[in-house]
C-alpha cells in the first residue's frame, strides 16, 4: 500500500459520487498523484483496484492527461507558457531570465525546454499549452498555482524568490 | 468612442473575486430560472430557439436547436457544461466562473429544465482550480438556499419539484476535451478521444443517454433571455444572425490586453483594437490578427475594417469561433509565429485519426526545419500537401485547425518563409 488513508476514504467518496464508477478513475488518479506526488506502476495499480477497473484502465490515463505524471518529478514544478499571446509578451525571455536566476541550465528547443536546479527541487517548463492567463502574460504555474504578469525583472527575482522558499518547505527537504 | 453598452455576461469588469448568492439575487439573479419555471420545458426551449443564441464556444450552433434534438423519452438525460477552455488565446469562460459563478448556475439550470435533466456536469479544464473551487462554494450556497438539490425548494409548471444537482468535474491537461464527444469519453473515465458520428451526444451521449453539451459563455446568455425576454435579448447585438452579447478575449501586442463584452456586429476589427485594446505597445502598425485562438485562418491587416460577428470575421476569410483576439505588430515573423501554434497542435493531438497524428508531427517537423534556416522551397510545398491530407480527413475539427496557421499563413506571408529559407534577402517588415 502506497497510499494514506486519507487519500484511499477520498477515492471511495468518488466512486460513490458518480453514475459510474469509472468516471471517479481521473479524479482517483489525481487524488494518489497529490498524495503520492507521481504516479508509480505500483500506485497506478492501487488506484486501479480501490475503484473497481482493470490497472491498464488507470494506465491509459496516467499516460494520456498532461497533468498526470508517471515518472517522479521535482516537489516545485513550474510551467512557463509560451504559447502565441504569452510569447508576444516576453515569456521566452521570462523563462530565460528566470533560469539564469536559479542556475538552471535549460535543454530541448523551441516548445519543448526544460531543466532543473542542481539540487532537483526545482523543475523549469516552457510549455506550448494556452494556461487562459493570455490577459496576464507572461505567466507561470508553480505546482496548481498561477503566478500571472511577470513583466519586469523584479516580478522574477520575486518569483524565484518565492520558488526558493517553496523548494525549502517541501516534503523530503 | 466605445460604445454605449451595459454588460450582462461580465457586469463587474475588473472585479477579481466572486459575486455571492446574495449580491446575485440581490441585481435580479435567478429571476430567469423562477421565470422558466412557470413554462413547460419545450416553451423554454422555444424561447431561446428564438432569441436566436448561437454557441460561444466556438462552433457557433444555434443553442435552442441542439436542445430541442433531445429525445423525450424516460430515463436520464444530462446536461454537459464544456468549461474546457484551452484555445490559445480565450479566457473569457475563466472569467465568467470564477467572478460570476451564479450566472453560469442559473444558466445551467433553466437549460436543464428544459431538456428534462435532474444530473448535470459542469467539466472544466484540470488547470482551472480556482473556477471549480468558485463553482463548489456557489454552489453549495444554492444548495443551503433551497435553489438546487434532490429535489429543491422550487416548484416547476406542472407542480412538482424541480430536482437538479450540479457537479463540477476537472480534468487534467487536455486540449482535445474541448471537443465534445472527447469531454464524454474523459467524462466516462476513458482515454478522451473523439467518438465518429453518429450517433449524436443527443441521442446517445454520456452513458449512452441523451446529452446536450453547451459551453459556459451559451449558459451565461441563458438566464438574461428568460428574465428579459427575446426582444430585450434580440435588441443587443446584430440580428438575425449575430444576436446578443459576446465576450471577446483581447491579447498579444495591444496595450490594454483582457476580457471585452459587446455587442455583436457593432464595432470593427481596427476599433477593437485601438480603442478598446489602445493600439499596439510598439506603436508599430497591425500584422495580423488571429479571431479565434490559433484555429482558425490569420486574418491580414488588410482586413481591420470587418465587422466583429459571425458574418463580419467570415467575410474576413476566417472564423469568429471562441472570439479570442490574438493581434500581431508587423515585427512578427509569420513563420515563427504559424510554428508555434503548430507544436501546440502536435503536442495536442490526441492520436486516434491517422491524418492528424502523423501530418501534425510531419508539419512540425518541416516548420522546424525552416525555422532553423535548413528548410528548401519545396518544403512550402510538403506544407500544403500535409495540411490538404489532415484537412476535412479526421473525426473531430482538431486536423482541421492544425492546418490553418499553416495555410492561412503561407497564403498572407510567404515573403516570411522564403526570408528563413534564403530565397529573398529583405524583409519587408523590417
Amino acid at each position: 500500500m502506497t497510499l494514506s488513508a486519507a487519500t484511499v476514504t477520498a477515492i471511495h467518496a468518488e466512486v460513490a459520487r458518480y453514475p459510474s464508477k469509472k468516471t471517479a478513475l481521473l479524479p482517483a488518479l489525481k487524488l494518489a498523484q497529490k498524495d503520492r506526488g507521481w504516479l508509480s506502476k505500483e500506485t497506478l495499480g492501487e488506484v486501479a483496484d480501490l475503484v473497481g477497473l482493470p490497472h491498464s484502465h488507470a494506465v491509459e490515463l496516467a499516460t494520456f492527461y498532461a497533468m498526470l505524471f508517471t515518472e517522479p518529478v521535482a516537489p516545485v514544478r513550474v510551467e512557463f507558457c509560451i504559447q502565441l499571446p504569452c510569447a508576444l509578451a516576453g515569456a521566452e525571455a521570462a523563462l530565460d531570465k528566470a533560469a539564469k536566476l536559479l542556475d538552471v541550465e535549460m535543454q530541448g528547443t523551441h516548445g519543448t525546454r526544460h531543466g532543473h536546479t542542481k539540487d532537483h527541487q526545482i523543475e523549469l517548463h516552457g510549455t506550448v499549452e494556452c494556461y487562459g492567463a493570455c490577459h496576464r502574460a507572461p505567466m507561470c504555474r508553480v505546482g496548481d498555482d498561477y503566478v500571472e504578469n511577470l513583466k519586469t525583472d523584479d516580478d522574477l527575482k520575486k518569483l524565484v524568490g518565492d520558488l526558493k522558499i517553496r523548494a525549502q518547505q517541501a516534503p523530503g527537504h | 468612442m466605445p460604445l454605449d453598452y451595459q454588460p450582462i455576461l461580465l457586469p463587474n469588469p475588473g472585479r477579481t473575486t466572486a459575486v455571492t448568492l446574495v449580491e446575485y439575487e440581490a441585481r435580479g439573479g435567478y429571476a430567469g430560472l423562477k421565470k422558466a419555471l412557470e413554462k413547460t420545458p419545450d416553451e423554454v426551449t422555444a424561447v431561446v430557439k428564438d432569441a436566436g443564441l448561437k454557441g460561444r464556444g466556438g462552433a457557433g450552433f444555434p443553442t435552442g436547436l441542439k436542445w430541442s434534438f433531445v429525445p423525450k423519452m424516460p430515463g436520464p438525460k444530462y446536461l454537459v457544461v464544456n468549461a474546457d477552455e484551452s484555445e490559445p488565446g480565450t479566457f473569457k469562460d475563466r472569467d465568467i466562473m470564477e467572478v460570476e459563478p451564479h450566472t453560469l448556475i442559473e444558466g445551467v439550470a433553466i437549460g436543464s429544465y428544459a431538456i428534462g435533466c435532474e444530473l448535470a456536469f459542469i467539466y472544466i479544464r484540470g488547470e482551472y482550480t480556482v473556477a471549480g473551487d468558485r463553482l463548489n462554494a456557489a454552489l453549495a450556497e444554492c444548495k443551503k438556499a433551497g435553489l438546487l438539490g434532490q429535489p429543491s425548494q422550487l416548484k416547476k409548471a406542472d407542480g412538482t419539484p424541480f430536482v437538479l444537482d450540479i457537479i463540477v468535474f476537472l480534468g487534467a491537461g487536455a486540449y482535445i476535451c474541448g471537443e465534445e464527444t472527447a469531454l464524454i469519453e474523459s467524462l466516462e473515465g476513458s482515454r478522451p478521444m473523439p467518438r465518429s458520428r453518429p450517433p449524436f451526444p443527443a441521442v446517445a451521449g454520456l452513458y449512452m443517454r441523451p446529452t446536450v453539451v453547451n459551453n459556459v459563455e451559451t449558459m451565461a446568455n441563458v438566464p438574461f433571455i428568460l428574465d428579459k425576454g427575446v426582444d430585450a435579448y434580440k435588441a443587443i447585438g446584430n440580428p438575425p444572425n449575430n444576436t446578443g452579447p459576446k465576450i471577446f478575449c483581447l491579447s498579444g501586442h495591444v496595450k490594454k490586453p483582457g476580457n471585452y463584452e459587446l455587442p455583436l456586429g457593432k464595432i470593427t476589427l481596427r476599433q477593437f483594437i485601438e480603442e478598446y485594446g489602445g493600439g499596439t505597445p510598439s506603436g508599430r502598425p497591425v500584422k495580423a490578427v488571429l479571431p479565434a485562438g490559433v484555429s482558425a485562418p490569420i486574418i491580414h491587416s488588410s482586413q481591420l475594417d470587418a465587422v466583429m460577428d459571425y458574418d463580419g470575421i467570415k467575410g474576413a476569410g476566417s472564423m469568429l469561433g471562441s472570439a479570442s483576439f490574438i493581434v500581431m505588430d508587423d515585427s512578427v515573423d509569420m513563420a515563427w509565429a504559424a510554428t508555434r501554434m503548430v507544436e501546440f497542435f502536435r503536442h495536442e493531438s490526441c492520436g486516434k485519426c491517422t491524418p492528424c497524428r502523423e501530418g501534425t508531427n510531419w508539419l512540425e517537423k518541416t516548420m522546424f526545419r525552416i525555422l532553423e534556416g535548413k528548410g528548401k522551397e519545396s518544403d512550402l510545398e510538403t506544407l500544403q500537401f500535409v495540411s490538404k491530407q489532415i484537412a476535412g480527413n479526421t473525426l473531430c475539427a482538431l486536423g482541421d485547425f492544425a492546418t490553418s496557421p499553416v495555410t492561412s499563413s503561407l497564403k498572407h506571408f510567404k515573403d516570411d518563409y522564403l526570408l528563413r529559407i534564403g530565397k529573398k534577402s529583405d524583409r519587408a517588415a523590417e
